[in-house]
């Protein structure tokens, strides 16, 4: 009697987690197969997508990549995200964590305050100082130049960066900090041969997301750049779309283009991403 | 405690002393903050002020800006139909994505939690759509809700006439609406589930076991242990939920670019329009000044009437 009720048990255990597998492989594809069905579709003539969009490609138009590369500018535009994305990145992550360590580790009242007015910048949107930053990046001359697009960019990755770094910086022993203080080791020296090695995992997680947000950003780079051979590749993308456009197939080549570097990143290192994202809002 | 080792150990008090000296280096606090500080402020702080002055102007790039009072704000309200539209698709997407983000991510986060093998991988899968361009997969669901060629293709064969998904234009929240509401919820559910798993998995086992012990049901001990002790959380999500719908650009922009006829416009489309096409600096201020009221109000309201309680953990 009483094997059999565990043997039930146990049984329905099988069951209910069966059904709940289904359930998560459903979503999953969900989430894989449009994206699956692009890379098909990307590969295909424009002919066949009209008559049969869900069919595999017979023939491979590995054309359409060559295409959205030279004709599509899509070549220039990664070389702009890079060069744009690249020195937002490391400029951002230094000012970034420069900060980030004084809110974390030094003893001054003000620098309380300081956390909370980085704070206050990611309940702002970018569309609130688009305007006014527009008129005084064209009276700069800035506008049309890479450099007015790379401010802005350190400007907003600012707060995700503080807010990241200040909870790696404070989770650090304090016994390290006072071990350098005795042997003499300046503030500075503090900072940059103990607190940036030691948070490699939180540089780490707030680079990636500082470079995907940049990367991915279009509303700046459509106001700020009107030269077609400075546009970074989000803007590049809206070229392809239009009411009456035809070009599917090169569209989404192009679409492949622009995503692939994040999804090859982020399939090598979506456990650190995920983990350090999630250590750094939790502690937060 | 420090003062007692202070005491004890002198040269502890020492040591201490150099330290405090060293975190108390205020010429050290400034020139770390120094240019973060500064950038914050010329970027972000300065251009807010500014934008304020310009939404009580009339401006246009070509002339400089003329003070004409409240102006632009009644026009805003009395004579724009598109902001009609704009304030009340805006609103509508931040309650659809507010209420369905958070059900299903947390949904999500409560069955991988409770799942032994692969959390990680799915976990991953879901997360996937927030790191990639929103740009891009709208152009994807865009194709996919074509009239002709995407799901209607696949609904045809079986005979089912679809919808014309992002072209509708009839009720009070139109179809495309709801199409890019979905769209949204694909793409960015992953982060609420993704915060929420690391909240739950920071619960204490034990706490379950007892109340097991009791007598709980599993759906008891969701009701009266996971919910309050997951409240925290509801805020920063919830925030970012309400933030992140009212500033919603790009997928529109890509999937429909505020069409047809204005009706799937948002605040955000809308000020880029009067702004970026028309140059009507002033007035698409007022816009922005508006969307910025809407992010704080739902901020605030978030903060006041969400009580979180601390336990002890």
């Amino acid at each position: 009697m009483r094997i059999e009720d565990n043997q039930k048990i146990k049984k329905k255990i099988t069951v209910t987690s069966v059904l709940l597998y289904a359930f998560l492989i459903a979503l999953a594809l969900v989430y894989l197969l449009p994206l699956v069905w692009m890379l098909s579709v990307s590969l295909k003539s424009n002919r066949d997508v009209l008559t049969s969009p869900f069919t595999p490609p017979t023939v491979l138009q590995v054309g359409n990549y060559i295409f959205a590369w030279t004709k599509g500018q899509l070549g220039v535009a990664t070389l702009n995200s890079v060069i744009v994305c690249s020195s937002a990145l490391i400029i951002s992550l230094l000012i970034g964590a420069m900060a980030a360590f004084a809110i974390a580790r030094m003893r001054l009242g003000f620098l309380k305050y300081m956390m909370q007015y980085f704070l206050i910048g990611m309940m702002i949107p970018v569309h609130c100082v688009l305007i006014p930053l527009f008129v005084r990046f064209s009276n700069w001359h800035l506008t049309n130049q890479m450099i007015g697009l790379i401010i802005p960019y350190i400007t907003f990755s600012l707060p995700m960066t503080i807010f990241l770094m200040t909870g790696f910086f404070k989770s650090m022993p304090n016994e390290i900090f006072e071990a350098a203080c005795i042997d003499g080791c300046s503030i500075y020296g503090c900072f940059i041969r103990i607190g940036l090695p030691l948070s490699r995992v939180g540089m780490f997680v707030a680079g990636i997301m500082t470079f995907v947000g940049n990367w991915n950003e279009l509303l700046l780079a459509m106001v700020f750049i009107s030269d077609t051979a400075k546009k970074t590749l989000p803007v590049t993308l809206t070229y392809f779309v239009g009411p009456y456009s035809t070009n599917y197939v090169q569209m989404f080549a192009a679409i492949i283009i622009a995503i692939a570097p994040t999804i090859v990143v982020y399939s090598i290192f979506s456990n650190q991403i995920v983990d350090g994202l999630t250590t750094g809002a939790v502690k937060g | 405690m420090r003062s007692m080792n202070a005491f004890a150990y002198p040269h502890y008090r020492k040591r201490g002393n150099h330290m405090n000296r060293l975190l108390e280096d205020r010429k050290a606090a400034f020139i770390f903050i120094a240019p973060a500080f500064l950038l914050f402020t010329l970027i972000l702080f300065v251009p807010i002020i500014q934008v304020i002055y310009y939404s009580l102007c009339n401006y246009t790039g070509l002339t400089k800006p003329d003070f004409i009072g409240l102006k632009n704000y009644i026009d805003l309200f009395t004579s724009d139909e598109t902001m009609k539209i704009a304030l009340k698709n805006s609103i509508f997407f931040m309650l659809f994505s507010g209420i369905t983000q958070q059900i299903i991510g947390l949904f999500m986060a409560v069955l991988l939690t409770n799942i032994k093998a692969g959390r990680n991988l799915f976990k991953n899968i879901y997360y996937l759509p927030c790191v990639l361009s929103s740009a891009a997969l709208g152009l994807l669901w865009a194709f996919l809700f074509n009239p002709k060629i995407g799901i209607n293709n696949l609904l045809s064969s079986f005979g089912i006439q679809g919808p014309n998904w992002l072209f509708d234009t009839k009720g009070f929240i139109p179809l495309p609406m709801w199409v890019i509401g979905f769209v949204a919820l694909w793409q960015y559910v992953g982060q609420n589930m993704m915060l929420y798993m690391a909240q739950i998995s920071g619960i204490s086992r034990d706490i379950y076991e007892a109340s097991y012990i009791d007598g709980a049901s599993k759906g008891q001990s969701f009701r009266f242990i996971t919910m309050p002790l997951i409240k925290p959380m509801l805020v920063t999500t919830l925030s970012l939920n309400c933030i992140g719908s009212l500033k919603f650009f790009d997928l529109i922009y890509n999937m429909t670019q505020g069409g047809p006829n204005h009706r799937t416009d948002v605040l955000a489309t809308h000020l880029y329009t009067q702004g970026f096409k028309y140059y009507k600096y002033g007035y698409a201020s007022a816009i922005s000044i508006v969307l910025l009221i809407l992010c704080l109000l739902a901020t605030f309201l978030i903060n006041k009437c969400i009580k979180v309680e601390t336990y002890e953990s």
